[in-house]
């Protein structure tokens, strides 16, 4: 022992009330960085000599804070994405449409001889009556709508044929790439002007400039004018789904133009044979002077229009409307996400517990020899405390870690919208390294209040 | 008694009128009846005794495992018999050293991390505590076993990692509980002979022990009955 400083031999005598204490408890230096990571080495160990049974403790964190990280992502997803189409659509318009109604639609299947036209939808008189009785619409810009192929040349593109107003790609927000929209006197003057989408500019005219020149439709030549930017053709109407292929090939000519070239009837070809039907207008959007009327213009134009149908062969969209429903669809996703976390966190809590319950009766023993070497009570509840936070926190990171990759594959596979927040995994790592703490306090304060006595004597 | 002594040899461990009684419901029963002992630097004592005498009991307190009813036990200058618990911990981390006759090593930490442990919990630095503990194992003769774990010991070496581990703060008394009872006669000679040799170095030594071949090795021999003294003799 020559090696080891000997320190004994300050004490005179014993039972004089010397205030010199011999071999004082190193001035605790409390829980040091080196301490601690002392503390955490040997729970490291403890946890990684049970691994499966480590495992299988933190199974419900993983659930948990995968399940709210992938959940939220989800919710977000849908939350931006009707952001994106209320922006496209415009805060303060509310969209018409013409529905086939389901009744007509059966008598036709039903007749003989010339197949008769259907007659149903919006009418100019419907819109007139909503702008003329209604106050705070500033604007009524009707559509219609006719599939036909496009020509120039050889090349051949299917698409829809917008006959709107000069203010159609104003209320909606819509840019043009190059050129112009048509303008009124165009339209007064039932001219052969089309403004196109990026998309059928690019497969009509693959090589030159579109502009300037002429794509044929049925027998008539059109004057393309202006070109549409490729973005923002996004429609509440469809869903995500199917706004890829229906909307971006849009195309626009004059209202008067549309109907001059092709008539009130359109033609169309079903399973059946062809099909004839009388639409006067396919849309209306119809602009309200402020966003907070937008609701309430709505329901009037609603109740105008139940009076004026016998059957319902409209709809109405209002894009706050709906932004709301979002909204509160997203509030809905993120409750539920938070009760599935509760629950499986409060279930991985628990789980945690009954393990370190376990592992202090296990280590009993252990705990005697720390407690006679010299370690407090604290010291003890610290090692275990540090060993259930470890659990937690490795099942919080793998949770994290499938959380974020959860989302990847909802978007692979079903093409939905997810967004991971930073937030998310930072808030649910959090709360596992907190389960950690509430649910080991107990076994800890255990194995600290074991009689050191006793537990030197188990086996 | 103290004016018995030889002046050169400080008391360590005083012990005065120690009782102890275990409540058990409505029932009590006094196991330690009044003790009173004085243990000495470089004392080498055997506690022997018929079980049932309180031996396990008085080695408790002695150890500061547990407290006595009533009494007081000085170990160093500071009275121990009514430290709080946290105290206690402190005094048996920086004062004592324990042998177990199971050795009582921790499974999971490897021969220099049972050995530092003592430390660990008195806040030594890590280096420092590194060095004690190196050269610690050196002198139990482990030095090439440092690295492995208790259970790929003989139960002759690791018997020799507890006794350095009891010597890592260099304590007042080294308290030994049958420190020999788990081994064979060749390896427990070995354990004994370095014994002598912390004798010889004048460390304190106490072991509770039923072997009288193990108490002959010692310098004084305490024997209890029935929660009392009933000798206490010192070599001539």
């Amino acid at each position: 022992m020559s090696d080891v400083p000997n320190t004994i031999g300050k004490v005179a005598a014993p039972i004089s009330p010397s205030v010199e204490t011999n071999k004082p408890a190193r001035p605790a230096s409390g829980f040091t960085a080196t301490r601690f990571k002392k503390i955490t080495q040997v729970g490291i160990k403890s946890i990684y000599s049970h691994g499966l049974r480590s495992l299988l403790t933190v199974l419900g964190i993983v659930i948990g804070v995968a399940a709210v990280i992938a959940m939220l992502a989800v919710s977000e997803g849908a939350s931006f994405e009707a952001q994106r189409q209320f922006r496209d659509l415009g805060a303060s318009n509310i969209l018409l449409k013409s529905v086939k109604p389901a009744e007509v639609e059966q008598s036709s299947s039903q007749g003989f001889g010339p197949p008769q036209a259907i007659i149903y939808g919006l009418t100019f008189s419907d819109i007139t009556t909503i702008r003329d009785s209604i106050p705070g619409i500033n604007n009524v810009i009707p559509s219609r709508i006719v599939k036909k192929n496009l020509w120039n040349g050889g090349y051949q593109v299917s698409s829809d044929v917008v006959g709107t107003a000069v203010d159609y790609p104003i209320s909606r927000n819509y840019n043009l790439r190059a050129g112009r929209f048509f303008s009124e006197s165009e339209v007064r003057e039932h001219a052969n002007v089309i403004v196109l989408s990026d998309e059928v500019a690019r497969s009509l005219f693959p090589i030159d400039n579109p502009l300037g020149q002429s794509v044929r439709i049925d027998s008539d030549y059109y004057n393309i004018v202006g070109i549409m930017e490729a973005e923002g053709y996004s429609n509440l109407g469809q869903n995500q789904a199917g706004s890829s292929n229906a909307a971006p090939s849009r195309v626009f000519i004059p209202f008067t133009s549309s109907k001059s070239r092709f008539g009130e009837t359109t033609t169309r070809q079903t399973a059946g044979g062809t099909e004839s039907e009388t639409v006067e207008l396919h849309e209306a959007i119809i602009q309200v002077d402020s966003q907070e009327l937008v609701i309430q213009v709505g329901e009037v134009i609603d109740s105008i229009l139940a009076r004026r149908h016998k059957d319902i062969d409209y709809a109405i969209e209002v894009p706050l409307a709906l932004l709301r429903q979002a909204e509160e669809s997203a509030l809905r996703d993120q409750i539920v996400a938070g009760a599935i976390a509760g629950i499986s966190l409060l279930v991985g809590g628990i789980g945690i517990m009954n393990i370190m319950l376990a592992s202090v009766t296990e280590r009993t023993r252990e705990i005697g020899i720390r407690r006679a070497l010299g370690a407090k009570k604290r010291d003890i509840i610290l090692q275990f405390l540090i060993e259930a936070v470890i659990l937690s926190g490795v099942g919080g990171l793998i949770g994290v870690v499938l959380g974020i990759i959860i989302p990847f594959v909802i978007s692979a596979i079903w093409g939905m919208t997810t967004i991971v927040t930073p937030l998310a995994p930072m808030l649910a790592f959090t709360i596992s390294g907190v389960i950690g703490v509430v649910f080991g306090i107990y076994p800890s304060m255990r194995a600290a209040d074991m009689d050191p006595v006793e537990a030197l004597r188990h086996e | 008694m103290l004016d018995t002594l030889p002046v050169t040899r400080e008391c360590v461990a005083s012990l005065t009128d120690i009782r102890k009684t275990y409540t058990m419901g409505s029932l009590s029963v006094e196991v330690l009846h009044g003790i009173s002992l004085d243990f000495m630097r470089g004392d080498y004592v055997s506690i022997m005794g018929p079980s049932g005498c309180g031996k396990s009991t008085f080695m408790n307190i002695l150890g500061c495992l547990d407290q006595p009813t009533s009494g007081s036990y000085f170990l160093g200058a500071d009275d121990t018999s009514t430290m709080p618990d946290d105290e206690l911990s402190g005094v048996r981390g920086a004062r004592l050293g324990f042998i177990f006759q199971s050795y009582n090593l921790i499974q999971q930490l490897n021969v220099l991390e049972n050995i530092e442990m003592p430390l660990f919990y008195q806040g030594y630095p890590e280096n420092e505590s590194h060095e004690i503990a190196m050269s610690l194992a050196k002198r139990v003769g482990l030095e090439t076993r440092v690295h492995h774990k208790p259970f790929e010991l003989s139960g002759g070496q690791q018997q020799r990692v507890a006794i350095a581990r009891a010597l890592a703060v260099d304590p007042l008394i080294i308290l030994a509980d049958e420190p020999t009872g788990n081994l064979d006669s060749r390896s427990g000679a070995e354990i004994l002979d370095l014994f002598d040799e912390l004798h010889e170095q004048g460390k304190t030594l106490i072991m509770v022990t039923h072997s009288d071949e193990l108490a002959e090795r010692s310098a004084r021999w305490v024997r209890l009955r029935d929660g009392l003294v009933e000798s206490d003799e010192r070599r001539a």
